[in-house]
């Protein structure tokens, strides 16, 4: 009897110690948690913001200019200013102007650049979140091959569009900006290199970087 | 001693013997006298037609180059994979041109074969590191997906329920997919995923998956799959339970039969991956390295197009209709 009591005891040891001490996780759970853990993209995109795309805003092009070329030779545009981290149809650019704000809607600024200022040219894009990675791309200076994961290179793009709307686009919008006020500003666009025959260049879509009312 | 070193010798005399059968099955004929070389093709799987395109091409190239060019297949299996490079490193093969069965598990396998001076080309998946591959040439999954989500959202006119059945779990391009398309997809509160559930890319399973997911969600209006052959199979259990028509199917891949759907009104749309050009791409590096280059970046992202059905005219099955 005294047996079968030490005998239950441990086992109720043994199972009590199991249950506390082994557990299952998902091994791809625990993989991304320790890509996560080694790498912090919002504090990478902050600094990326902060101190390194500012040295490189005084390479962007006239909108004008870009749009002149994107119509009359793309082959130069994407030549002279044009950047993909990879292979693409799809070209990055940063781009400076002002314009005048003919309508604001839901996306964005419809602002013209061009005399006479009756059509827009551009749209400065003011929504809610921002997607794609035109900044992150157009800026240059983040380079895909740095990076063990290419999910940490996209995270990045990703943070740097929370940037454009936390520092940007809101600040922006708090001031009020109405129809007929003119415009300054910095930005990043991604055309194709066929977006005249697509009609992609009927407004182009530009990510601000930094927007001023005048 | 001796026995031990005996069953060591019929062991490799085994292996060489079924790489020898392999090679021969499977290497471009005829070219042998002539060949500068063995490449080895080792891919994921060849029970996906995508895949199969890819190793194909990769092959092909590699034989115009003047290589003996010999196919792999992992069954999507890391054991077999290893194996597979342990016969390439053993077989002296002059490169590899890899597709890897997992981001993180692949690691070693490349890593062995750069240490046995043989340079690795991933195509279209990567491995989780930068210093053990001499180029990775990657579909840009995540872009593609931000795309496809805008899409979506547009097409589901910003509300409605929607399933969502992902890749490989171990795989970088089935997260690169799901995060591009939630990058977009999350912003809006009236779209609700009902269920997200692991089909591991093949038709069968998802078409099981997302026949149990309707039991419980029969009142869907979109699924977002992580590759075509999935958006075939998630197809294929909406027909079956009548519901083609009512609920849209998103794939990612740019595979024939969904080329084919999209032609056809079945399938909404898709992300065009182009493995022909990506695997054309490692082959032409593969040859530049052994002619002495070394300078290559070492991840190449390679941009993936939407195909819908406004579009679907300059598209043809894993590419453009301009062959670019």
């Amino acid at each position: 009897m005294k047996k079968v009591g030490k005998y239950t005891l441990t086992v109720a040891v043994l199972a009590f110690l199991l249950h506390r001490g082994l557990y299952f996780e998902n091994l791809e759970d625990i993989r991304q948690q320790r890509r996560r853990e080694a790498f912090n993209a919002a504090e990478y995109a902050r600094d990326f913001w902060d101190n390194q795309l500012p040295g490189v805003l005084d390479k962007a092009v006239g909108t004008k200019e870009l749009i002149g070329l994107f119509n009359t030779d793309m082959a130069q545009a994407i030549e002279r200013y044009g950047k993909t981290p990879g292979v693409s149809r799809v070209y990055a650019y940063l781009l400076k102007g002002e314009g005048t704000i003919l309508a604001i809607g839901e996306n964005g600024l419809e602002v013209s650049v061009e005399e006479p200022q009756t059509n827009p040219d551009v749209l400065i894009e003011t929504g809610f979140y921002i997607p794609g990675n035109a900044v992150r791309d157009a800026s240059g200076l983040i380079d895909v091959s740095k990076f063990s994961d290419t999910m940490k290179f996209n995270e990045i793009g990703g943070e740097i569009n929370k940037i454009v709307v936390k520092d940007v686009i809101k600040p922006f919008l708090d001031k009020g900006p109405s129809t007929g006020r003119t415009v300054r500003f910095f930005g990043a666009t991604q055309i194709a290199r066929d977006a005249a025959e697509e009609k992609e260049l009927q407004l182009v879509r530009i990510v601000p970087i930094k927007l001023e009312l005048e | 001693m001796a026995r031990r070193l005996f069953v060591v010798a019929v062991v490799t005399l085994a292996l060489s013997a079924s790489g020898c059968k392999q090679k021969k099955q499977e290497s471009a004929g005829g070219q042998e006298a002539r060949s500068k070389g063995n490449i080895a093709v080792i891919v994921s799987t060849l029970n996906n037609p995508w895949f199969v395109v890819l190793a194909d091409t990769a092959k092909t190239r590699a034989g115009e180059l003047g290589y003996e060019a010999t196919i792999f297949d992992s069954q999507n299996d890391t054991a077999k994979e290893s194996d597979h490079f342990e016969n390439v490193i053993v077989g002296g093969y002059a490169a590899i041109l890899f597709n890897p069965t997992d981001a993180d598990g692949s690691i070693a396998n490349v890593k062995k074969a750069k240490e046995a001076g043989i340079p690795t080309f991933c195509i279209d998946r990567e491995v989780n590191a930068n210093d053990v591959a001499a180029a990775q040439i990657l579909s840009d999954n995540y872009a593609g997906c931000v795309e496809l989500g805008q899409y979506f959202v547009k097409k589901m006119s910003q509300k409605g329920k929607y399933v969502e059945l992902l890749g490989i779990l171990g795989d970088n391009n089935t997260w690169n997919r799901s995060k591009g398309f939630h990058s977009v997809v999350d912003n809006y509160p009236g779209l609700k995923m009902v269920a997200q559930q692991g089909a591991e890319f093949d038709r069968t399973k998802a078409m099981d998956v997302l026949e149990s997911i309707l039991q419980a969600n029969p009142d869907i209006d979109a699924v977002f799959c992580g590759n075509d052959a999935m958006a075939m199979g998630a197809y294929q259990a909406l027909a079956a339970a009548g519901k083609a028509d009512k609920v849209m199917v998103f794939g990612f891949d740019g595979a024939k039969d969904v080329i084919d759907s999209i032609r056809d009104g079945k399938i909404v749309a898709t992300g065009m991956q182009f493995p022909k050009r990506m695997a054309r791409m490692a082959a032409e590096q593969a040859d530049e390295y052994i002619k002495g280059k070394r300078d290559f970046p070492q991840k190449i992202p390679v941009a993936v197009e939407l195909v819908t059905r406004e579009n679907i005219a300059k598209y043809t099955a894993y590419g453009r209709q301009s062959n670019e």
